[in-house]
């Protein structure tokens, strides 16, 4: 890999350049999906390639290949400065960083059990044994699916940066639709959207206990056809982990997205409340709430040890005791605030430039118990797993709605309820967040579908939540 | 660019290396280029090659997949054996028949392809922007947006003799353009760059900013809307994966199982796909090299088929309708060139039809609430307006909607004759539409 990174540096400050990166990227993954009994589909796929970013000009430009040559090195780092030198036509200020310290470091990544060494007959026997489990009356669509990727990245800049990470990730979830002839409902274990990823190996697939879950997914689904409908009105909420993983990602991953705030994603994924003004005194939500950024979390699908830009892995406050106070940033937005770069600077692939994407964005735990929270509730909802999601692009106005929910009633559990759905805006509702549950109940869900920018690119990013409960919210939007 | 030949040869080579009893080679890639502005600058700019080879083999009904896109002998060779493995430690999908079946079609293998797209540079791309950001800064706005250029090379090859091969462009020029508390959008998509038109996008978007200054507030609530060809494909797009393909019909979750051949929409409603039409961004075959057929949905609100890619067709006796997606794929098949036909009304006539409701521009972040009964919400933005007696009257702060797009689509009461290609991924070609009790639930602070 030296004599690419040697030959891209070289080409392109002979450009004229004033900055070069190069990314090295191979990358192998796994696909395997079962439906109704049978595999839906099962895949291997390699990829690799390069991508050079430069400033020249005082403008960015970037090119990137799949023919992973020296030659072709040299082409496309020059290519890469005639990209910049075309954006520094509509100029209006020099591209600056922010300085950061230099790493040479190679991280591997350590897993119990390699999830390319483990058979795929023994993967597609779990997932259909699971669909077995979840076939009963009423059911139509019985689905389950695993996820396997390994890769190798390295990062070389002008700045004499040389790391080499590796990175293996996991992900694996079931799911059954019931109908009765009316309605469709859905049941997803562990998380809806492809189940739970992580950066561990097989081991995920292994905890997860599908064998012992899949037979109460299907019986819920079915069991939501006849529940009743979520009643509507303001009331109190308890949202549980996947479902607030979703709700801590839309309501404060994006809006802490600095290039978002500066208004750099406008024109596709949105721009953000949470202007600069508003950084160290915005009350963004309750006391209780406080929102980390945390790419050193062990496994954490958000986590790293360093960023596209090279920036060591961070843990810092976006929200501390409710005020907002912490931005995702890359070494550009830094400089243009006066802040230090944090490292959110992550691109989905060698072909793509790295833009700020969340890390582990986690809301940490407080003191209570799943059920000291359900006990404070005289009437609401506990609501579970993600089924529908939709947020503003200023990202105040959101609505999502969940699989399942249970009526709450004088601080007990009551019945089943369908179609649950909440309504709000975000600054808020988390200020009307009045309970957290403890670490015992703190799990960092992995979403790996997280899409942003133009060219669009998706990101693997994570949020570690327990339970929390809301006051006063807007419940039931569908009749 | 790889080319015809070398693509064909990379592909039979495939074919050749493989002991399977059907072996499927599918080639896709090329360039891209996406030069970005926001803040009335460049900031991001970027060009990519790459390619993926993609082989399926089956034994039986056991079907393997693997990928790769590192093209060298070895990298082929390898591909080839880890699809074959894959497949021996399958086990039997019953619904698998067959890989597609050679169709003796001739096909245009250029018919979305333009040479002026195909060598349209950065710096003609800097220059058309540079032209956006200029109008906008006279006016005191901000213009953000995206200029892409792709160039795509596809072919396929299987062991059943079928043999295709297409490239096609495709160039989008977007602006969104924001005022201080106001955003204007516009977007147009080409097979050749040469019939987008700067000045149409600046004027389009930089005019809906500058009315949509000072937007007040309305009260959610049911509204007679009319949407643009942005905000009418953003809300039907759904039907795609929801309802218009042979997978949801088979797991019975479209809305037509069992209605084929009932009125379910209004007179008005004629919706189909035709990758061969000159409305659309043309595509001549699909993911399996089988020719594209033009499969009508609904027929003066008759519904009247779905589309259907291998799997789906072969195990019901059926030939597939050319739309398969790269295989394999949780949303194959999948309408690729959708076309909802128009009416005769200009625009300004319909807005004259409203006594009172709502100009929509664009609709954004949109997702099922209710997959069956096809309801969507999401938010209005870049463009929201009061129209009162026939004439809108002033903008209106944005509004999140929920509602069903078969109820919409039966209360459409208008459409315009001028029809729209709005790209994203997908090309999709529709009109405007005025729309009778479009149901908002919410609203936000800007």
């Amino acid at each position: 890999m030296r004599d690419i990174v040697e030959s891209a540096l070289l080409s392109a400050k002979r450009a004229g350049a004033s900055y070069v990166d190069v990314r090295i990227l191979e990358r192998e993954e796994e696909d395997i999906s079962t439906k109704n009994g049978s595999v839906d589909a099962l895949k291997r796929s390699r990829t690799k390639g390069f991508g050079v970013r430069v400033i020249a000009n005082g403008a960015w430009g970037f090119s990137s290949s799949f023919r992973l040559t020296p030659d072709e090195a040299e082409r496309v780092a020059a290519e890469a400065v005639e990209i910049a030198k075309a954006s520094s036509k509509t100029k209006i200020d020099d591209v600056s960083l922010a300085d950061i310290e230099i790493y040479q470091d190679r991280v591997p990544q350590k897993v119990l059990i390699n999830p390319f060494e483990v058979p795929v007959k023994k993967k597609i026997n779990i997932l259909l044994e699971s669909d077995k489990l979840m076939r009963i009356p009423g059911v139509i669509v019985r689905k389950g699916s695993m996820f396997f990727s390994r890769e190798w990245k390295t990062f070389a800049s002008s700045e004499g940066a040389y790391i080499e990470q590796e990175r293996i990730v996991s992900g694996a979830g079931i799911s059954a639709v019931a109908t009765n002839g009316k309605e469709i409902q859905i049941r997803s274990y562990p998380s809806s959207f492809g189940g739970d990823y992580q950066r561990k190996g097989f081991e995920l697939v292994e905890d997860a206990k599908f064998l012992e879950n899949a037979e109460r997914v299907a019986n819920e689904a079915v069991a939501l056809l006849s529940a009743k409908p979520c009643p509507s009105g303001r009331m109190d909420i308890i949202l549980k982990g996947s479902q607030l993983a979703l709700q801590v990602h839309e309501s404060m991953g994006h809006p802490a997205e600095l290039d978002r705030v500066l208004g750099e994603e406008a024109s596709f994924a949105g721009t953000s409340f949470l202007t600069p003004e508003k950084l160290g005194n915005f009350r963004y939500g309750s006391d209780l709430v406080n929102i980390t950024a945390d790419a050193t979390i062990p496994e954490a699908l958000g986590g790293f040890a360093y960023d596209d830009e090279g920036v060591k892995a961070k843990r810092i406050y976006l929200v501390k005791n409710g005020i907002f106070v912490g931005y995702l940033n890359s070494r550009e937005t830094a400089k243009k605030l006066k802040l230090q770069p944090m490292g959110a600077m992550r691109a989905q692939s060698w072909s793509f430039m790295p833009i700020i994407r969340m890390t582990s964005v986690n809301l940490e735990p407080g003191d209570k118990t799943l059920d000291e929270l359900i006990s404070g509730v005289e009437h609401g909802i506990l609501m579970d797993t993600n089924k529908s999601w939709s947020i503003d692009q200023n990202r105040l106005n959101f609505q999502f709605g969940t699989e399942i929910g249970w009526e709450i009633k004088n601080g007990k559990i009551q019945d089943m309820v369908k179609n649950p759905t909440y309504t709000g805006i975000t600054y808020e509702f988390w200020r009307s967040c009045d309970g957290i549950a403890n670490k015992d109940f703190w799990h960092v869900w992995g979403v790996p579908n997280c899409g942003k920018g133009e060219p669009m690119q998706v990101m693997q990013v994570s949020h570690g939540v327990a339970p929390a409960r809301f006051r006063n919210v807007q419940v039931g939007v569908l009749k | 660019m790889i080319g015809k030949e070398k693509a064909l040869e990379i592909l039979k080579k495939v074919i050749s290396m493989s002991n399977a009893e059907q072996t499927e080679a599918v080639l896709s890639g090329g360039k891209s280029f996406v030069t970005a502005y926001a803040n009335n600058y460049i900031h991001r700019n970027s060009g990519t090659e790459d390619y993926t080879l993609s082989v399926r083999v089956a034994f039986g009904k056991k079907v393997g997949a693997a990928s790769v896109n590192d093209l060298s002998e070895e990298s082929i060779e390898k591909v080839v054996k880890d699809a074959m493995l894959i497949a021996e430690n399958q086990r039997e999908n019953p619904d698998f028949v067959s890989f597609a079946k050679p169709e003796y079609v001739e096909i245009n293998e250029e018919a979305g392809f333009s040479e002026d797209t195909a060598n349209f540079g950065a710096m003609q791309r800097a220059e058309a922007v540079k032209k956006i950001i200029d109008a906008a800064k006279e006016k005191k706005l901000n213009a953000t947006g995206t200029f892409e250029v792709e160039i795509n090379e596809l072919a396929v090859v299987n062991s059943l003799n079928v043999e295709r091969y297409a490239k096609r462009t495709v160039a989008s020029l977007k602006s969104v353009v924001l005022g201080e508390n106001s955003s204007g959008y516009s977007k147009e998509s080409a097979v050749n760059v040469k019939d987008i038109s700067v000045e149409r996008v600046l004027n389009e978007s930089i005019g809906v900013a500058e009315k949509g200054k000072n937007p007040s507030a309305v009260e959610p609530g049911k509204y007679e809307v009319i949407l643009t060809p942005y905000a009418l494909a953003e809300f039907i797009s759904h039907l795609g994966y929801l309802t218009l393909n042979a997978r949801a019909l088979k797991e019975g979750s479209s809305f037509l199982v069992g209605k084929f051949g009932q009125k379910l929409l209004g007179d008005n409603i004629t919706m189909l796909d035709d990758g061969l039409s000159d409305e659309t961004i043309p595509m001549p075959f699909d993911f399996e090299g089988v020719p594209k057929k033009k499969v009508i949905f609904f027929e003066n609100g008759v519904a009247k088929g779905v589309v259907y890619d291998t799997l789906t067709a072969y195990k019901e006796g059926k030939e597939s309708t050319g739309h398969a997606l790269p295989q394999p794929s949780p949303f194959s098949p999948y309408p690729m060139n959708f076309i909802m036909e128009g009416g005769q009304s200009s625009v300004e006539e319909m807005i004259s039809h409203v006594e009172k409701g709502l100009f929509v521009q664009r609709f954004w972040y949109t997702n099922p609430m209710d997959p069956r009964k096809a309801v969507i919400t999401g938010m209005t933005r870049d463009g929201l307006f009061l129209i009162e007696n026939g004439k809108i009257t002033k903008p209106l702060q944005n509004m999140r909607f929920t509602e069903s797009i078969i109820t919409a689509l039966n209360n459409t009461v208008e459409l315009s004759e001028t029809k729209k290609i709005i790209y994203d991924m997908v090309p999709m070609t529709v009109p405007y539409a005025r729309i009778k009790d479009f149901t908002f639930t919410g609203k936000t602070e800007f």
